[in-house]
């Protein structure tokens, strides 16, 4: 699956986050492996 | 991380969505970014360098969440002014922070040309709203400035902001918060802008207020629509939630009480909203309950937090505020919510007692806080009291609690003689120094007594001068021309004498016993 915008991915060996803020063609890789997209927070932030 | 950066996500992800909506002026993410752009431009053609103080005083608008983003692009300190100020507290603060430019509302033109004098370091004046001789005009800055980079080289522990907050010796003290101040807690508590969710919030809490700054840095990251009120009004305020179909606000204890008991409360559609997130003061249960069953729709959330933590520090979610289960759960779901919830994950927070020991749960104490966000210096490298930071790096909230086997955090008073009037913190020490300054007063006190309205309210006792003879009227009218007026005394109380201790320190927790119910029993009058 292609990166999408204003997704988050996380790195599931060293916990990296990162936020696509231009989609592409391409998958975010980090340590070797396919970073998995975030679920937004079930919790709504405080402010 | 820059708070920059905040604005340059959110206008990537959500371009042509509204950032901020402001008495009919609408401006999108990518044409907000654009005027940042242009503005902060003209700040560098006045002047303005890095670490330079750029002030605002005016009431609620889009031009704060501007001004705001092109001060920080040029490495630039935003001074938000407490708009509710006189001139004799405004000459204090911007001789304190010597300002280079000054920003100002139409309101407060006459105001500033008053005092301008009386400032050691005379800032560049710009007004918001209209053209005056001699005075450059916001929107001929904006308009006359092109677009481009600025390379200004910042970082992230670079102050961005100076709040000034009421200090416990009676003279405001400038907060210094940096970019990480800020961010750590964004990027650790909130969810990015997103092309698939839109959120709308309503911000009525003063810009001058941390809680108001952190909404707006939140809600730009969030990718948010902003619906900026100029200052709150119960019946503006629905208006907005109404027609903007605000899904979020931020209120204190006393707006939400004034929302659901307005008159009209049940003729307002307020189904859009989704949460309400309400801090600042301590919430009366009846009114917190009372807001569950009003506003069914609504996930309520109490955040708990100071100038000097950068906003939360802790919090009571919406499952907290659903009161729901067996008899046993029902009660302690009660009782959690007179709660001010759990430290959030970016923050440690716990209650020692008074040689800063940790204490076991259920024990009163001070409650304390540490992380990478908690302020480390006020300006100008005012020492830091030890009781306010200590060695350990534990900033002191001054707010008494303590916390149960769940880690739920729990108020009871404050180790300090601060008043706090509806969010407002009110230094009884400042009260009491203009007080004595009236030539037919002898001695005074200033304390905090309970008020169902508004939280707490100052009770000035006053001592006149040998064969002097006053009103409470007039006494509070000289408070209310020489400092805000949410901060004069509402009720003067004569004695002849003060309680005080060998030392001749006043007993004021004497004094707070003996009047605690002065507002209670006396109808408060309730405007500013």
């Amino acid at each position: 699956m292609s990166n999408l915008l204003g997704k988050r991915y996380r790195c599931k060996v060293c916990g990296t986050e990162v936020l696509c803020t231009k989609s592409g063609d391409g998958e975010v890789m980090c340590c070797a492996e396919k970073m998995e997209q975030v679920t937004p927070r079930p919790i709504p932030s405080s402010d | 991380m820059i708070t920059t950066e905040l604005l340059n996500i959110a206008s990537s992800i959500c371009p042509e969505r509204v950032a901020v909506s402001s008495e009919g002026i609408k401006y999108t993410y990518v044409g907000l970014s654009e005027r940042v752009d242009r503005l902060a431009k003209s700040l560098l053609g006045l002047g303005v360098s890095k670490g330079d103080r750029v002030a605002f005083l005016q009431v609620n608008c889009s031009q704060s969440v501007e001004t705001y983003f092109a001060t920080a692009t040029i490495g630039a300190i935003y001074v938000p002014l407490n708009y509710r100020a006189k001139a004799q507290e405004l000459v204090y603060i911007l001789n304190d922070t010597e300002a280079n430019v000054l920003y100002i509302g139409e309101r407060y033109i006459d105001l500033v040309n008053s005092i301008i004098d009386n400032l050691t370091l005379k800032p560049a004046l710009i007004s918001l709203e209209k053209r005056h001789s001699g005075m450059p005009y916001y929107e001929d800055l904006i308009s006359s400035s092109p677009l481009g980079d600025i390379s200004a080289e910042l970082n992230p522990d670079d102050t961005t902001v100076l709040l000034y907050t009421a200090g416990t010796t009676g003279l405001p003290k400038g907060v210094l918060l940096s970019h990480n101040s800020f961010t750590i807690y964004i990027l650790e508590n909130v969810d990015p802008a997103d092309p698939e969710a839109h959120e709308t919030i309503l911000i009525s809490v003063p810009m001058y207020h941390v809680a108001g700054m952190q909404a707006m840095l939140v809600s730009i990251y969030g990718g948010r629509t902003i619906v900026m009120e100029r200052q709150f009004q119960t019946e503006e305020s629905m208006e907005l939630i109404e027609s903007e179909k605000v899904s979020r606000a931020i209120v204190v204890p006393t707006m939400l009480k004034q929302i659901i008991d307005y008159p009209d409360f049940a003729k307002r559609d307020l189904s859009s909203l989704k949460v309400i997130t309400y801090g600042a003061a301590p919430m009366p249960i009846d009114v917190i309950r009372k807001a569950v069953e009003l506003l069914p729709g609504v996930s309520f959330i109490n955040a708990f937090g100071q100038t000097e933590t950068s906003s939360t520090i802790t919090m009571l979610g919406p499952e907290d505020h659903v009161i729901e289960g067996s008899d046993e759960e029902r009660e302690i779901k009660l009782k959690r919510l007179s709660s001010i919830g759990k430290a959030l994950p970016d923050i440690e927070v716990k209650v020692v007692d008074q040689d800063g020991k940790g204490l076991v749960p259920n024990k009163i104490g001070e409650i304390v806080a540490r992380g990478a966000r908690v302020m480390n210096e006020y300006w100008k490298g005012e020492k830091l009291d030890k009781q306010i930071i200590d060695k350990d790096g534990w900033i002191h909230t001054g707010d008494m609690g303590y916390m149960d086997a769940d880690g739920y955090f729990y108020l009871a008073g404050r180790s300090s003689d601060m008043i706090i009037r509806s969010g407002e913190n009110i230094s009884p020490a400042e009260i009491e120094a203009i007080l004595l300054s009236h030539a037919k007063i002898e001695d005074a006190a200033v304390i905090g007594i309970p008020d169902e309205e508004w939280g707490e309210q100052p009770l000035a006792i006053v001592v006149l001068a040998r064969e002097e003879s006053s009103s409470a009227d007039e006494i509070i009218e000289y408070c209310r021309s020489k400092i805000a007026s949410y901060k004069k005394p509402r009720g003067i109380i004569f004695v002849n004498e003060l309680p005080r201790n060998p030392m001749g320190k006043v007993l004021k927790r004497e004094l707070r016993e003996k009047y605690e119910n002065y507002f209670i029993s006396t109808k408060t009058e309730s405007g500013d």
